[in-house]
């Protein structure tokens, strides 16, 4: 082996003992120098890429996400069994059902969103601002776009909503903490007003799904509503808007 | 958690560290490297089925997370941090040596098909073979980038160590 290829052997891999290799360093004065700095470096490399450590935190996220999973899935099998028995007695009860369908799906949407809210309960006593290129990230996820400021944020994630992902946000509000989802896809025929024991709240439609927002009893969201509406801007999914972003308060206008 | 079954949850807690490490290494953002390896093993948990030898899952793993950063590429550039920044999270025994900081933007100005079989390397301890099979290269071209890839941070960092001098000679 010569130097060159000696060389080209370290720089491939500093800490590979092949036979040939050491031969050479051990006979080489110039090429043992460079070996030994070459591994120096090495080491230094080594160590800065694992000096790195995850935040805390991300093993739970993984294992809260693969529950959400779980539960989606389980979810999604109630509907099927209960959309094969809606089928069964579609036929005979059609008139009736369909008067009342739209206002069935509405108290569904706003029950799903108050059981989202209580599952992921834990959400709510995030503490800390989270960066804003996280909140951005998350909307970037769906194409959207987080154009102005809508103030700290305690929490942001993609979620699983009703049918479909969404994007969950968790607020610091005056009473306590305030939830917001950008639910897709789910679109009431008008505004419908949340209401729990503990909480209180409406969700607003829009072209391409709805925004819910939910406080505690007492808390002011009309505010808060109309700044997240203003600052994130949506593609639109339907008709002639398709590929478009607008602002999500534009939307609701074209109801 | 009680309802994952525990091999997937060790494979969790095992390798996420050494999967963020991997993708912070690609995409250089740590809020996208997050998500990265949250959805990587969203994806490993719903096709665990498919996994046969439990030996496999470190590459399959690492396979998965290389095609979800393809994918998050196709839709989108992440924004990327400046790696002579120091980390939102403080990190113990972070190295804030000039040396340190000048092998960081090093490594983050080399390019991804030199960075990425270093950091399968170094990170991921693959062997060349592995590093091929992952980044379906032959194990000389792997050989030859992980060459180039070394002797680009070798060049980098002189540069760096002669900056100084330069700018003194001119001044």
């Amino acid at each position: 082996m010569n130097c060159l290829e000696f060389r080209r052997g370290l720089l491939q891999d500093p800490f590979d003992s092949a036979n040939g290799l050491l031969e050479h360093e051990a006979g080489c004065g110039e090429c043992a120098t460079f070996a030994r700095e070459l591994r120096a470096e090495e080491t230094r490399l080594r160590a800065l890429l694992n000096e790195v450590s995850p935040p805390p935190q991300l093993v739970d996220n993984i294992q809260l996400a693969i529950s959400l999973q779980q539960r989606g899935r389980s979810r999604r099998q109630v509907w099927y069994a209960a959309a094969a028995s809606v089928l069964l007695i579609v036929g005979a009860t059609m008139t009736s059902l369909m008067s009342t369908s739209w206002e069935r799906g509405n108290m569904a949407l706003a029950q799903s969103v108050l059981n989202h809210i209580d599952d992921e309960a834990h959400h709510l006593r995030e503490a800390g601002p989270i960066a804003q290129s996280r909140v951005k990230y998350v909307f970037a996820r769906f194409g959207a776009e987080l154009s102005g400021d809508i103030g700290q944020v305690n929490f942001a994630a993609e979620c699983l909503m009703r049918k479909r992902n969404g994007v969950h946000l968790v607020l610091p509000g005056r009473q306590g903490p305030i939830t917001a989802f950008f639910m897709p896809g789910e679109r009431p025929e008008k505004p419908l007003p949340v209401k729990s024991a503990r909480f209180q709240g409406h969700i607003v439609p829009t072209v391409w799904g709805s925004i819910a927002v939910v406080g505690e009893h007492g808390e002011p969201l009309q505010e808060l509503g109309e700044k997240l509406a203003a600052a994130v801007l949506w593609p639109a999914a339907t008709g002639d808007l398709v590929g478009q972003r607008l602002p999500a308060a534009a939307l609701v206008a074209q109801q | 958690m009680g309802k994952l079954n525990q091999q997937f949850d060790a494979l969790v807690r095992a390798l996420s560290p050494e999967l963020y490490r991997y993708a912070l290494g690609l995409c250089r953002n740590s809020d996208v490297a997050q998500d990265l390896v949250q959805e990587t093993f969203l994806r490993a948990w719903r096709s665990q089925q498919t996994l046969r030898d439990v030996k496999t899952a470190r590459a399959w793993l690492y396979a998965i997370l290389r095609n979800e950063h393809a994918r998050l590429y196709e839709r989108q550039r992440p924004e990327v941090r400046d790696p002579a920044t120091l980390p939102a999270i403080p990190v113990r025994g972070y190295d804030t040596s000039t040396e340190a900081f000048a092998l960081r933007r090093a490594l983050a100005s080399l390019d991804l098909q030199y960075r990425e079989p270093l950091l399968l390397q170094i990170i991921g301890g693959f062997s060349c073979a592995e590093i091929g099979e992952l980044l379906s290269l032959k194990p000389n071209t792997v050989l030859t980038r992980l060459f180039r890839a070394r002797k680009a941070l070798r060049s980098a960092l002189e540069e760096a160590q002669d900056r100084p001098e330069k700018h003194h000679e001119l001044s």
